[in-house]
């Protein structure tokens, strides 16, 4: 049996858009929250980098740390 | 209106007596400044008013009723102002005195009307729809007293009110207390005897939570009408005042000495032996001086003679 | 009614904050995840290097495995968001005085308390309400259909049991002075009663009978025993008053 990853990733391909999206969403809204935000706790660029390239916690762990009331 | 009258009412913490057999009467209508030095038990006792700490013994009356049986009923009719006013940082001025309005339970239309006069009136309806987290402390001190206001408070709580504000601010708060005298019964505590004078009408001197003296302002600066001088030395002669400082002070007839700029303030036994020292001094030391003047007291003085920070 | 008032104002911070937007992505993308998950697992290690050998030792993943996955994921999610959601809810109030600016005012302290409450369990209900009709579709897709009338049994269960640590967590910030104390508590709470769990023929009391029986009816048993139902209805109202009684007599 052959199976190679393309394939499996097209098949479930309109079932893996909407993760995507939604991954994608939640990383737009901390990114222009962290970017708006005049203070953050730690330094800003550290949470940019953080929100953009850990998927999913990245926004998560930044919306419930991150932002300095 | 409400009077207020506090009868005995104790509070420990720990093992720090805060209030200590506090007795108040504070008369419907009037401006009562609340005096003290810190840690005396103002806050305290705000707060024990406003409902947010509970005595360990003692009495409240508002008007005729006693605290303990209508809580929220008295509730509705106070406003309170803390002594560091906090707001929930995501809301906007105007949302925050929209949700106090509703608190109230006042009618939509009524509550726009209100919350915009109020916006007005505190001088923060440039700011109204900022985010309160960035506000410096002297908007939030000007959203405090909004907030306080909002439902027409018969007895209004003021704990230091005007600290965090600016000189034109602070006018404009202390006029608009002297105006609230005709509406409602204000108790206000403050370090800034100069403002007490300006607006109070009654006058509360607390020390480590007992009341000390209480009178209406002009009584009690009659009555402790305790003489003082005042010498304007002349420019120049900066260098030499520490030293004259310490002359006037072994004086007889002087009992305190503060220095204010090229000016003395001397509270005395007696303005005319006194000043025959003072001059007598001077010629002594060739020392010249610009003006020597007879100055009525100050709550200031008689502040400081009460509480003990005095010689 | 001031309740209504406090409520409001609950719920629009849980949205300006962005709670409540956590709290929807994040379980809705593991209500989408967890049969995608269950169905690819064994596809995934076939491709590994070296995992050639596993073809066809690896059964077929079932609708129960989706299920399972599904309901590990959103319990541990979400009772980890409404910890943190809630730790702070009364604690950080006192600390900075916003509570007492407001409970100066005609507003009953029960009101402000059960406001916070209500307003969290909406946060979670419409979270898990949503994850859960994704979760349908997405296991329809991959798996085949499932009892509509026991997966809405389901969320309701996982709702409950997410409920009993929001209560039993606003009781520890009532209690206590910080909220890194009332999350502590908190998760010394879950340990303890996972532990108690675990001692043979107890666990059926304890809230975390929840799952197991919502487990059960998936996957198509009957569900006889619901003492743990009650126990954790017991457990919101308790934790509630005792937290409003103790939140009454504070000094704020
Ligand atoms: N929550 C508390 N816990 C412990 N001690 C307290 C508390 N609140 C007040 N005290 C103590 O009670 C005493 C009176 O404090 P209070 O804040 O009423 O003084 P105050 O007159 O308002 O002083 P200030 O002029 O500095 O504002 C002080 O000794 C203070 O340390
Ligand atoms: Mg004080």
């Amino acid at each position: 049996m052959e199976i190679n990853p393309m394939e499996i990733i097209l098949k479930y391909l309109p079932l893996l858009i909407p993760i995507a999206l939604l991954q994608f969403g939640l990383m737009i809204a901390a990114l222009v929250d962290v970017i708006r935000r005049e203070k953050t706790k730690g330094p800003k660029w550290v949470w940019i980098i953080v929100v953009v390239f850990i998927n999913l916690f990245g926004p998560i762990v930044y919306f419930i740390f991150g932002r300095d009331e | 209106m409400n009077s207020v009258k506090i009868e005995d009412l104790r509070k420990k913490y720990g093992n720090v007596n805060a209030l200590d057999g506090l007795n108040i009467q504070v008369d419907s209508g009037s401006v009562f400044g609340f005096l003290g030095p810190n840690g005396a038990g103002k806050t305290t006792t705000l707060r024990i008013l406003a409902g947010l700490a509970q005595a360990d013994s003692g009495s409240i009356f508002f008007g005729s009723e006693n605290t303990s049986k209508s809580g929220t009923d008295q509730k509705a009719r106070l406003g309170y102002l803390p002594e560091e006013p906090a707001f929930y940082g995501w809301m906007s001025p105007r949302e925050y005195l929209d949700y106090v309005g509703k608190i109230f339970k006042l009618e939509a239309k009524e509550r726009q009307l209100r919350v915009d006069q109020l916006l007005e009136k505190s001088g923060l309806k440039e700011a109204a729809k900022r985010r309160i987290a960035g506000f410096s402390r002297g908007m939030r001190q000007r959203l405090g007293i909004a907030q306080a206001l909002m439902n027409h408070p018969s007895l209004l709580l003021l704990d230091e009110p005007v600290s965090a504000l600016d000189p034109a601010g602070r006018k404009e708060v202390l006029e608009m207390i002297e105006g609230l005298s005709s509406e409602c019964t204000v108790i206000m505590s403050s370090h800034i005897l100069a403002d007490v004078e300006r607006v109070c009408d009654t006058v509360g001197i607390i020390n480590k939570g007992k009341l000390i003296t209480q009178a209406k302002k002009q009584d009690l600066l009659d009555r402790y009408a305790i003489p003082a001088l005042e010498i304007t030395t002349s420019n120049g002669s900066a260098s030499l005042m520490p030293e004259w400082k310490l002359r006037l002070e072994k004086l007889p007839a002087i009992t305190g000495v503060t220095v204010e700029g090229y000016r003395f303030h001397l509270a005395v036994k007696d303005v005319h032996t006194s000043q025959q020292e003072v001059m007598q001094d001077a010629l002594h030391h060739n020392v010249t001086f610009e003006k020597l003047e007879v100055v009525k007291p100050s709550l200031e003085d008689i502040f400081m003679q009460l509480t003990g920070s005095l010689k | 009614m001031n309740f209504i008032t406090a409520f409001n104002k609950e719920f629009l911070e849980q949205r300006r904050t962005r709670k409540f937007l956590i709290a929807l992505v994040v379980l809705v993308l593991f209500g989408m995840t967890s049969p995608l998950m269950a169905k690819m697992t064994p596809q995934i290690m076939t491709m590994v290097p070296g995992g050639e050998a596993f073809v066809g030792m690896i059964p077929e993943p079932t609708i129960n495995d989706a299920v399972a996955q599904y309901i590990k994921n959103i319990i541990q999610f979400g009772v980890l968001l409404a910890l943190v959601f809630t730790m702070g809810s009364i604690t950080i109030e006192k600390d900075k005085g916003t509570a007492a600016m407001i409970l100066s005012k005609p507003m009953p302290r029960g009101s402000f308390l059960l406001a916070k409450f209500t307003s969290l369990a909406l946060t979670f209900i419409i979270a898990v309400v949503i994850a859960g009709v994704a979760a349908y579709y997405y296991t329809y897709f991959l798996f085949g259909q499932m009892n509509i009338l026991n997966w809405i049994t389901l969320n309701g269960l996982i709702v409950l049991y997410i409920l009993v640590y929001i209560a039993i967590t606003l009781l520890y910030s009532t209690l206590t002075r910080t909220q890194y104390v009332a999350i502590g508590l908190s998760f010394g709470t879950l340990i303890f009663l996972g532990i108690l769990g675990s001692l043979p023929g107890f666990g059926i009391n304890l809230p975390d009978a929840l799952i197991s029986n919502a487990s059960l009816l998936m996957s198509g048993y009957p569900v006889t025993n619901w003492t743990g139902l009650w126990v954790s209805l017991g457990i919101i109202v308790v934790s509630i008053t005792t937290a409003w009684l103790v939140f009454r007599k504070q000094e704020l």
